[in-house]
């Protein structure tokens, strides 16, 4: 079997490595991400008292530190058995909706964008935010920047600290929020809306508008027929915060529906034996490798699958786009009246933008709500209550778990995390593969826009491994280095450094 | 004009801790100087080039794992050669250079210079709060260098 490797050009330790693995006729068997573990996390953890996990797990990830905060907060209130008084509630889920303005926003404009608003074929040193602002305007980068920056302060006010909120009480929430200080959110949360719409407007008018980005889009091109799996509230409208977890299948027939802290009997996890990072699958379904289909336990966690997997939008701006999604995508209905879920994998561009304007919307729902600003925001734990604590919430790139089990006296005796980008490994590697099939056949290896089209695949999944690991290929130099079937290296093909 | 100190990392991660410890040590020394600011940060790119708004100079330190150097080895990193820094660099808020420039390019006011110090680390995808003993023991050197640094700005 030949095998082509794409590496990061340093040696860094942590960084993935994408492999295609060639059959003896020359075309693509298999394409994997390989990742490196990062050893002995819950070895790490045993041992600590519970209550310290909040702000230990923030700090295991710098691109969502906010997520980690609140699945292990919500963790110890199950663990602490308290619920959070209104008021905390509504505190962790606004914090939450300001982070997944600024971390949805930041995909589009830096990184999932670009493949776009520049181009899919453009020179990788032109993919990236400097080339979206020299498109589409300085003035829009500007407002991209002011963006983050007010969502960045709303995280800051209400988390306590910057970047890595400290807030999270098993409970409830460390502290309340003043009049002032809601005033200031609510007007974020304004400006947050008009932001997102005006997103929405830019990906109208540069994808949708465009016949050969719309036809890209809508192509079979990282098309997967796969489960998919999301948090709905109550009336099984998308949630990131809390809810149920609902599965449909490819067909889009509600698969199952359970509380997050049964996820173990839902899901089981595979061992690869070339990669560290396990592959999670539907344990009803059944591992059937890296393969799609209704008899293929893979799923997917992501923005678009949200939306699969949802009756709808939460607020009535993100419904009226919702809708507009899947009238564009026209994926059916099923025999029992439910909407087909959408396949084509880049539609999670657009969906994370539908989520972008829900997010904003229910910021201002929250931030114009009388009980935010109560003075009841916690409740004062006396000891751990049951042994076991599950918490759980959408991060943005998937549906995040974190388990703890303690003695009796609150001290850490397992941890097991399930994270957003883990859900996503193995239909990652499908997208992967199906990038690699159009462009290697017949040993014939197409090179221009391999490592484009390999990235591509990828990104619109928004991974991020460094909860697992430390970072993924993507921001640095690439190398695809072509092996025969001996292993010997026939050819090298090199993305060059980024500025 | 005032100056950032960033100590980059993840304290829990080995030697990846070194920016947070070096920033406590850091800011130990710098306690009386109001022109310094020092902080601790996890994060890469956008994030981290929106620390350095409004300053005139900033200061980076992190560890590093060029390949090329034993650990414990004193580095200064240039703006091209960042991808050895663990963590100025995000596979989603892009690289700190990409960062910087599209800054200057919507006219927010960044640093002219940027200094990058780090050390090449021993382990730092293995979880410890504690450094290895090669880069335990460059730490004081590496402080030392920085402080050199910013007084020379003072008193050029």
């Amino acid at each position: 079997m030949k095998r082509i490797s794409i590496d990061p050009i340093t040696r860094l330790e942590g960084h993935g490595k994408i492999e295609i693995f060639l059959d003896e006729q020359g075309n693509v068997a298999n394409a994997y991400f390989q990742v490196p573990e990062l050893r002995g996390f819950e070895a790490f953890c045993v041992g600590r008292m519970a209550e310290d996990m909040p702000n230990i797990t923030n700090r295991i990830c710098g691109v969502c530190p906010e997520a980690h905060h609140l699945a292990s907060t919500k963790a110890l209130d199950q663990l602490f058995g308290l619920t959070p008084p209104p008021a905390a509630r509504k505190l962790r889920e606004l914090l939450y909706m300001a982070f997944f303005v600024t971390d949805h926003t930041t995909h589009f404009y830096a990184l999932g964008g670009p493949d776009f608003i520049i181009g899919p074929d453009a020179p990788s040193t032109e993919r990236n935010i400097l080339g979206v602002i020299r498109k589409v305007g300085l003035d829009i980068g500007k407002q991209v920047i002011a963006c983050r920056a007010r969502n960045h302060a709303v995280i800051k006010k209400l988390g306590g600290r910057a970047i890595h909120p400290a807030a999270g009480l098993p409970g409830g929430w460390s502290q309340p929020l003043s009049e002032a200080g809601r005033k200031e959110i609510e007007q974020a949360a304004r400006e947050n809306i008009d932001f997102a719409l005006f997103t929405l407007k830019i990906f109208h008018d540069i994808v949708l508008k465009n016949p050969a980005y719309l036809e890209l889009v809508t192509s079979d091109l990282y098309l997967h027929r796969t489960y998919y799996m999301g948090t709905v509230d109550p009336v099984d409208r998308v949630n990131f915060y809390d809810g149920m977890i609902r599965v449909v299948d490819p067909e889009g027939e509600e698969f199952v529906k359970y509380t997050p802290a049964d996820y173990y009997q839902h899901l089981a996890e595979r061992v690869e034996p070339w990669t560290y990072l396990k592959f999670p699958y539907l344990k009803k379904v059944g591992w059937q490798g890296l393969t799609d289909g209704a008899k293929s336990g893979l799923y997917v966690a992501s923005p678009l699958s949200r939306l699969n997997v949802a009756d709808g939008m939460a607020t009535p701006k993100a419904q009226e786009h919702y809708e507009e999604l899947f009238a564009t995508f026209a994926p059916g209905y099923t025999t029992k009246g439910r909407r087909k879920p959408i396949h084509h994998r880049l539609a999670t561009h657009w969906a994370r933008l539908i989520e972008l304007l829900y997010a904003a919307e229910h910021m201002l729902a929250l931030a114009t709500d009388p009980e935010i600003t109560s003075p009841e925001v916690r409740l004062i734990s006396s000891g751990v209550k049951n042994r076991e604590g599950v918490g759980s919430v959408e991060a943005p790139r998937g549906t995040l778990t974190h388990h703890y089990t303690t003695d009796a006296n609150g001290v850490l005796t397992k941890v097991n995390m399930i994270v957003g980008t883990t859900n996503n490994y193995g239909p990652m590697a499908m997208s992967i593969k199906r990038a690699a099939e159009k462009l290697i056949q017949g040993g014939k290896i197409i090179e221009k826009g391999l490592l484009n089209r390999v990235e591509m695949a990828f990104r619109l999944y928004d991974p991020c491994l460094s909860c697992a690991t430390h970072a993924l290929p993507g921001e640095g130099p690439m190398e695809v280095v072509i092996r025969d079937a001996n292993g010997l290296v026939v050819r090298t093909i090199t993305r060059g450094r980024q500025p | 004009m005032r100056t950032i100190v960033i100590g980059l990392g993840n304290p829990l991660l080995t030697d990846d801790g070194l920016g947070i410890k070096a920033a406590a040590l850091l800011r130990q020394r710098l306690g009386g100087d109001s022109k310094v600011d020092v902080m601790e940060a996890y994060t890469g790119g956008l994030d981290l080039m929106e620390l350095m708004v409004g300053y005139g100079r900033a200061v980076v330190v992190d560890a590093v794992t060029t390949g090329h150097h034993r650990p414990g080895t004193l580095v200064e990193l240039g703006l091209d050669d960042l991808l050895a820094s663990r963590n100025s660099n995000s596979t989603h808020h892009t690289s700190l250079a990409v960062a910087l420039e599209t800054g200057k390019l919507l006219g927010l006011e960044l640093p002219e210079t940027v200094l990058f110090l780090g050390i090449e680390a021993g382990a730092a995808n293995e979880f410890s709060e504690i450094l290895t003993a090669p880069v335990r023991k460059t730490l004081p050197l590496l402080v030392e260098q920085v402080l050199t640094a910013l007084a020379d700005e003072v008193a050029p």
